[in-house]
């Protein structure tokens, strides 16, 4: 009998451990788990110090975050979500999400037009937005890239490196190949085609960034689309590279922030998009290179303004792909993408 | 009362076990089999509906099995000649052919894109002899991927003969020999049915982490060489589609337990 009664002491203290009580309200967000230290130093220590609150965070990829959500739709506990655009369409259409009071967003007329309704239903906001591009080599033939359409020059044959589908960079690249050679319907016909005729002389399909620039530091690439973010590392790898904005355009994609439905601190949340949208904030945010900046007053440093999504030449050739679109026929592209490599 | 101490004891880590792995699984694998709340085949028909899905399953069975037979036929001789050398110098053996498990297995990946790129040591090599005219391909094919998983794999196969080959009876072959089988007869017939534990275990071993590596098919072969555990990765995080994800897991199970039964057999 003793021992029947330590037990359940043993079993009740376990118990009684986690339930202190919070005092302060906390604010949870959900994100990527990139560049989490610079946004505590610029975005929450000082928005904790304003608010009053704390913030929690849960990180993760994109899809475990969304499914998190989809899982406790009826007793949310996350209050904020930044996710790319159209897998916040995807949360949109389940009814994640609830509208965004736009008159509670002090800063929302500095952010650039594309970003201010990008689901165009009112419930996300843009906090930053990267372009997708060429990087070539320059004392190869890929040094005369100007299009989309080189990539299918004969001399870069063995030497062209692609972003695999499932990748942000996979879904630009297959976009703008196919407009660039004329097609028209959403099912990327016209861009699979042409992907299909480069397969043989493509390195490979890269999935990761860090990868990618791998291969271009021994010399396997001379050209691969490349999201912005990923140019800094690049130039370290030392390699004759260059940033070619080609004459089609460049994609633009946007990670974008909207409120949980049924979250009980929506007052809270509206105060941190709008203090993420701000002006100082951005800067900071962009001068440390953690996102390139959303909001069109935004002066970075010039180190940190070469290496971003910024300036006049860069936003101007942002060509923007549907998020309904992609919501829509992303995984029918995967499918197919398959079917086509991978046999 | 005393006969329930040992229960008591192992309660704790059962409980662990239970709650934490047998459960988890058996939900992961039972979702392989619910259509809205019946029980059914239907994910199983609907997988290998899509021909690529069965050509990745042949493409990493073949892999795997290649990389079995392969690193038993290397490793017999290796483990054979480990355990005839004095016991101080197989120690720093074992420790040489445990050291490249104790490097980070990213690592150990990229060493091999540097090997076996354009510029590599083994175009290099290749080009230097005259065997090409011009550097090959060799990155980011299922050739690739192979080596990268026969390197990692080898060990545990070496591993387990040589503690196999270890508890056997010094005097056998001797006795063997002195009774006029020539050195194949003695190992076919004695060295072999004695050590079939180990060749078991290192098989088994093999094959799974073969079936089951990520780091290697996706660094080494690429979306081009796609196998069940890229495809898996794909299916769960691009795709969010849990019913194929679960059939995968249910696959790489069964056909580790098949093969793990098939070895059983063949060796007895």
């Amino acid at each position: 009998m003793k021992r029947r009664r330590w037990m359940a002491c043993l079993l009740l203290a376990a118990l009684a451990g986690p339930a202190v009580q919070a005092e302060t309200r906390s604010l949870v967000l959900s994100t990527y788990g990139l560049n989490n230290d610079l946004f505590k130093k610029h975005v929450y220590d000082p928005f904790k110090a304003r608010c009053g609150c704390e913030i929690v965070l849960e990180t993760g990829n994109a899809s475990d975050r969304l499914a998190k959500l989809e899982a406790r739709r009826n007793n949310p506990n996350v209050d904020v979500v930044q996710i790319t655009d159209f897998l916040a369409l995807d949360a949109s259409n389940k009814g994640l999400l609830q509208a965004i009071d736009y008159t509670k967003l002090k800063n929302l007329d500095q952010v650039y037009d594309f970003g201010r309704d990008p689901l165009r239903n009112q419930q996300a906001v843009a906090y930053t937005v990267y372009s997708v591009g060429l990087v070539v080599r320059t004392d190869k033939p890929s040094g005369a890239i100007a299009s989309w359409k080189d990539l299918w020059r004969p001399d870069l044959k063995g030497h062209l490196m692609l972003a695999n589908i499932t990748g942000n960079q996979g879904l630009a690249q297959l976009f703008m190949v196919d407009r660039a050679w004329g097609g028209v319907a959403t099912d990327m016909s016209t861009g699979f085609t042409k992907l299909g005729e480069v397969k043989a002389g493509t390195v490979t399909y890269y999935t990761q960034t860090a990868q990618m620039t791998a291969l271009f530091a021994q010399d396997e690439a001379w050209v691969a689309p490349v999201g912005r973010f990923g140019w800094l590392n690049l130039k370290k790898t030392g390699k004759p590279l260059k940033w070619v904005v080609p004459k089609e355009g460049q994609v633009g994609m946007m990670n974008v922030m909207g409120i949980v439905k049924g979250s009980k601190n929506a007052d809270l949340a509206h105060q941190l998009i709008d203090f993420w949208l701000s002006k100082d904030v951005q800067t900071a945010l962009a001068n440390d290179l953690a996102d390139s900046p959303i909001n069109r007053n935004t002066k970075p440093n010039p180190e940190a303004a070469e290496a971003l999504t910024w300036g006049k030449a860069q936003i101007d050739s942002l060509v923007f792909m549907k998020p309904e679109m992609v919501a829509r026929e992303r995984a029918g592209w995967v499918t197919q993408w398959n079917r086509m490599i991978a046999k | 009362m005393r006969s329930r101490i040992p229960w008591w004891l192992l309660a704790p880590a059962l409980a662990l076990v239970g709650l934490l792995f047998v459960l988890p699984v058996a939900a992961l694998l039972a979702g392989a089999f619910k259509i809205d709340g019946h029980l059914g085949l239907a994910h199983f028909t609907a997988f290998f509906d899509e021909p690529l899905h069965t050509q990745v399953y042949w493409r990493t069975l073949r892999i795997a099995g290649l990389a079995t037979v392969v690193s038993a036929l290397v490793c017999y001789p290796a483990a054979m000649a480990m355990v005839k050398v004095p016991a101080r110098w197989r120690g720093l053996l074992t420790g040489l052919v445990i050291l490249p498990l104790m490097v980070s297995p990213i690592a150990r990946t990229y060493s091999w894109i540097v090997l076996l790129g354009r510029n590599g040591l083994a175009n290099s090599l290749l080009v230097g002899s005259g065997v090409f005219d011009e550097p090959a391909t060799l990155l980011f094919t299922e050739g690739a991927v192979f080596v990268g998983l026969l390197q990692l794999m080898m060990p545990l196969m070496l591993l387990s003969l040589v503690s196999a080959l270890e508890n056997l009876p010094p005097d056998v072959l001797a006795a063997a020999q002195t009774l006029g089988a020539n050195r194949w007869q003695s190992f076919a017939r004695v060295v072999l049915p004695l050590t079939q534990e180990g060749l078991i275990v290192g098989g088994t071993l093999v094959f799974t982490g073969c079936v089951t590596a990520f780091i290697t098919p996706a660094l080494l072969g690429g979306p081009k060489v796609l196998m069940l555990e890229t495809l898996l990765y794909q299916k769960v995080n691009v795709a969010s589609d849990m019913a194929a994800a679960s059939v995968i897991a249910v696959l790489l199970l069964l056909t580790t337990i098949v093969v793990n039964q098939v070895l059983k057999r063949v060796s007895r």
